[in-house]
């Protein structure tokens, strides 16, 4: 034999990786490009008519009001498509997440309105054989954090039951989970209807309404715990009265903020005002052109050229005024529910108006207040899930109880634990889902969450997740979630064409991105 | 290379394993000496895999004893026989070949910064340790992050061989290593079982149908046939012919006497 042939190892017959060629074997490669190819598609559609512009960022889904709404449809379905991805990835299912939505979104809202009460059921034989209750415990106000608990502690325990019912009888996720869709939804429907037969509820309603706006409940000084909207609609001389309880700096610079807003809002209108005024007679202008009336032409263009308003005079900034920002500045009582429902990045997104100049609305008004808190959670919960899928011991038994669940239980991985807590993960991400929504919206809905487990399930797919288990990333997830809320909005802008187009397009992207991932699992696997 | 002197390494003595009326083994003893390869052959059906499942715990025999280093031990589970050293290397190899060589070789038993499940990965050690544990059995792998997919027959073998010797295994069960492999991977492989038995401390117990295969790596040979042993020895004690005989009409011609007897 030649020794050069015998000294020839496997290895060398694989080629060494270069590294945009790595770059470009990563699963994430394709997402990422329709990514790019829809914030291009939603920046260049959403200019408005008549305006050209290169730059994509000029539009409307661009701009403060435009990030703001569409950075939460994104993380509300991030939070949920990283539950059902590192489900899949462990080779399971979870169709049951939009179900969990609705019913821990209605748990939370009950708990908020009415309180929370343990009550045993009996049989009693005074007075004929009937059934009596019997209350053990009553807790009539039960603070944020509290009904969050109660609430966890009722999905939580429903993703583990679903999770040890699926390892132990080893039957399909998806019957066992389709099993939990209807359960989850009925129960959520019979609880608000029965409910609701209290007095001050529409009988047979399948919601929870007047739950006070938790977070913005303040302590206002020198009036204890209110609401904002009630704190300013307080009579002018109390307002007037907790100002003088401020700082001199403090309330100089709401001032100089509240001018400079002033100043805006009169510059918009007296805008609005020449614009309204020109417009008619650029009209009789161009008519005047086409039928050839070149005096009348003239006039016209000499009365463009000489219109004039006067400037309006900006609203000067009152005490009454400085208060009401002052109660808007004021941090929440309630830093759970503001956690969930409120807003983050406000100083950001003041900064942005003042001195920035650019988050302004056509009437001269701050555009948006600040992200929604969804965007937050969905950035630390995605952090954490990358941390543990690529870095940690537990990431490598999700893998591999996907991959190959034979090997995993033969080195050891405790596959079934893995399997049934991320059963309750994917649980956990529809509460904090519901928590979102519940503490922004301050009502629950039975019909909540409705197909969101398969919008869910969709991203991951797009995402780069192989139905099959065993492959996938945190980034794909995150990428398949911004491709899945991102296109709805780009495709309304597209003029002339029906909205509804983007379901198809997405229907294209999900059956693209299953051949692109099952190409890659043979790629990985060696087989082709 | 015999050391029949020392103490084996592994022992059985009358191991009998029954399933309801079906006599599986039928008093089997053994003797696996460190530095040594001991050839396990015998036809289908010989109890060659009732006997690897008894020494990897997977069954517990009927009567019997197995000793480890001259110390009996009884196994409740293959986690047990693990633990007291004996590793087996079944024909799937347990392997994810989704994963990467690193992932696959410390799979269950991860190295982590903090203990428990969400310890952060010492992925830097464990590259280093996995390259250099194939390395010293011959294989040499460019990239650690490669998925256990694109690699070869042979590759895994020896993957899964290096992490059995690596997580603590002084003796070695090689369920068909070379059956379902090409040639050249054949001899792979085969150079590998060389390797670990240079090692010197090291029992190799390897199941083979394969004669050319055990007469050129084996030390020891066991002959298996209907549940006993029908003849053993080491290479210098067996001729080729003996091995020929015991290996295709041995087995049948012990069936044939028993058959006659009966």
């Amino acid at each position: 034999m030649n020794a050069s042939v015998s000294q020839r190892q496997e290895s060398d017959r694989h080629e060494q990786k270069k590294w945009l060629k790595t770059l470009f074997s990563r699963p994430e490669i394709g997402p990422v490009g329709v990514m790019l190819l829809l914030f291009g598609m939603l920046g260049y559609f959403s200019i408005p008519s008549g305006e050209f512009s290169l730059n994509p960022f000029a539009g409307e889904g661009f701009n403060a009001l435009g990030i703001r709404n569409n950075l939460r449809v994104i993380s509300q379905l991030a939070i949920i498509a990283l539950g059902a991805g590192l489900l899949i990835v462990a080779g399971e299912f979870d169709l049951s997440i939009g179900s969990m939505i609705g019913f821990a979104g209605a748990c939370m809202a009950m708990v908020l309105r009415w309180g929370f009460s343990i009550i045993i059921p009996y049989i009693s034989f005074e007075g004929g054989v009937h059934i009596e209750f019997y209350t053990l415990i009553h807790i009539p106000d039960v603070s944020p954090l509290g009904a969050l608990l109660i609430t966890l502690c009722f999905t939580l325990f429903f993703g583990w039951l679903q999770g040890y019912i699926v390892v132990k009888s080893g039957l399909p996720s998806f019957i066992v989970t389709l099993g939990g869709l209807f359960f989850l939804r009925g129960l959520t429907e019979v609880s608000l209807r029965s409910f609701n037969h209290r007095p001050d509820q529409i009988k047979g309603a399948t919601t929870v309404t007047e739950i006070p706006d938790i977070k913005n409940i303040i302590n206002l000084p020198g009036h204890g715990e209110m609401e904002r909207s009630a704190a300013k609609a307080l009579p002018e001389a109390d307002l007037t009265q907790l100002l003088s309880t401020l700082p001199a700096d403090k309330i100089a610079s709401i001032t100089e903020r509240l001018e400079y807003t002033y100043q805006r809002v009169a510059d918009a209108k007296t805008e609005l005002m020449i614009s309204r005024g020109v417009k008619p007679l650029e009209r009789a202008l161009e008519n005047a052109i086409e039928s050839g009336n070149e005096f009348m032409a003239k006039t016209i263009q000499d009365k463009i050229a000489n219109f004039k308003v006067d400037p309006v005079v900006p609203k000067s900034v009152t005490d009454v005024d400085v208060a009401r920002v002052y109660i808007d500045s004021i941090s929440s009582a309630r830093p759970i529910a503001d956690f969930f429902g409120g807003d983050i990045l406000q100083p950001l997104f003041d900064w942005l108006y003042f001195p920035i100049d650019w988050n302004v609305n056509n009437f001269g008004n701050q555009f948006a207040q600040g992200l929604y808190s969804c965007v937050m959670i969905c950035l630390i919960m995605s952090l954490v899930c990358y941390f543990v899928l690529s870095k940690t011991q537990a990431g490598n038994w999700i893998y591999s109880t996907g991959g190959n669940i034979t090997a995993a239980k033969a080195n050891g991985v405790p596959t079934n634990k893995v399997k049934i807590s991320l059963f309750i993960f994917s649980a956990f991400c529809a509460t904090i889902f519901a928590a979102c929504q519940v503490f922004e919206v301050n009502t629950a809905d039975a019909a909540k969450g409705n197909l969101k487990e398969l919008e869910a399930i969709a991203a991951a797919v797009i995402g780069g997740i192989v139905m099959t288990g065993g492959f996938g990333t945190v980034v794909g997830i995150i990428v398949g979630a911004f491709i899945f809320g991102i296109a709805k909005e780009a495709f309304f802008y597209i003029p002339g064409i029906d909205g509804s187009f983007y379901r198809v397009f997405l229907g294209l992207v999900i059956i693209a991105s299953a051949l692109l991932n099952e190409n890659i699992r043979k790629r990985i696997m060696g087989t082709i | 290379m015999a050391k029949s002197q020392t103490q084996p390494l592994i022992e059985t003595k009358d191991l009998v394993k029954k399933f309801g009326a079906f006599t599986a083994l039928n008093g089997v003893s053994l003797q696996v000496y460190p530095g040594e390869v001991h050839a396990l052959l015998g036809d289908n059906g010989a109890g060659k895999s009732t006997l690897i499942k008894l020494l990897s715990g997977v069954f517990t025999p009927n009567s019997g004893s197995i000793y480890v280093e001259g110390k009996q031990v009884s196994f409740a589970s293959p986690r047990n026989a693990s633990d007291a050293g004996i590793g087996t290397v079944y024909q799937d190899l347990a392997l994810n070949p989704l994963a990467s060589v690193t992932r696959n070789f410390f799979l269950g038993r991860e190295i982590t910064h903090f203990g428990g499940p969400f310890g952060l990965m010492k992925m830097r050690e464990m590259h280093r340790i996995a390259i250099d544990e194939m390395a010293k059995i011959g294989i040499n792998i460019a990239d650690p992050e490669q998925s256990v997919g694109t690699m070869s027959g042979g590759q895994r073998q020896t993957l899964a061989i290096a992490r059995a010797i690596y997580f603590g295994a002084k003796v070695l069960i090689l369920d068909e290593p070379t059956s379902a492999l090409g040639q050249k991977q054949q001899m792979e492989v085969l150079k590998t079982i060389r390797r670990v038995q240079k090692l010197g401390d090291i029992a190799i117990i390897l199941i083979t149908h394969n004669e050319i295969h055990a007469r050129l790596i084996a030390d020891r040979f066991t002959f298996l046939s209907l549940g006993e042993v029908i003849g053993s020895g080491t290479s210098e004690d067996l001729g080729g012919d003996d091995i020929k005989r015991l290996m295709a009409g041995g087995a049948e011609i012990g069936d044939l006497a028993k058959e006659l007897a009966i």
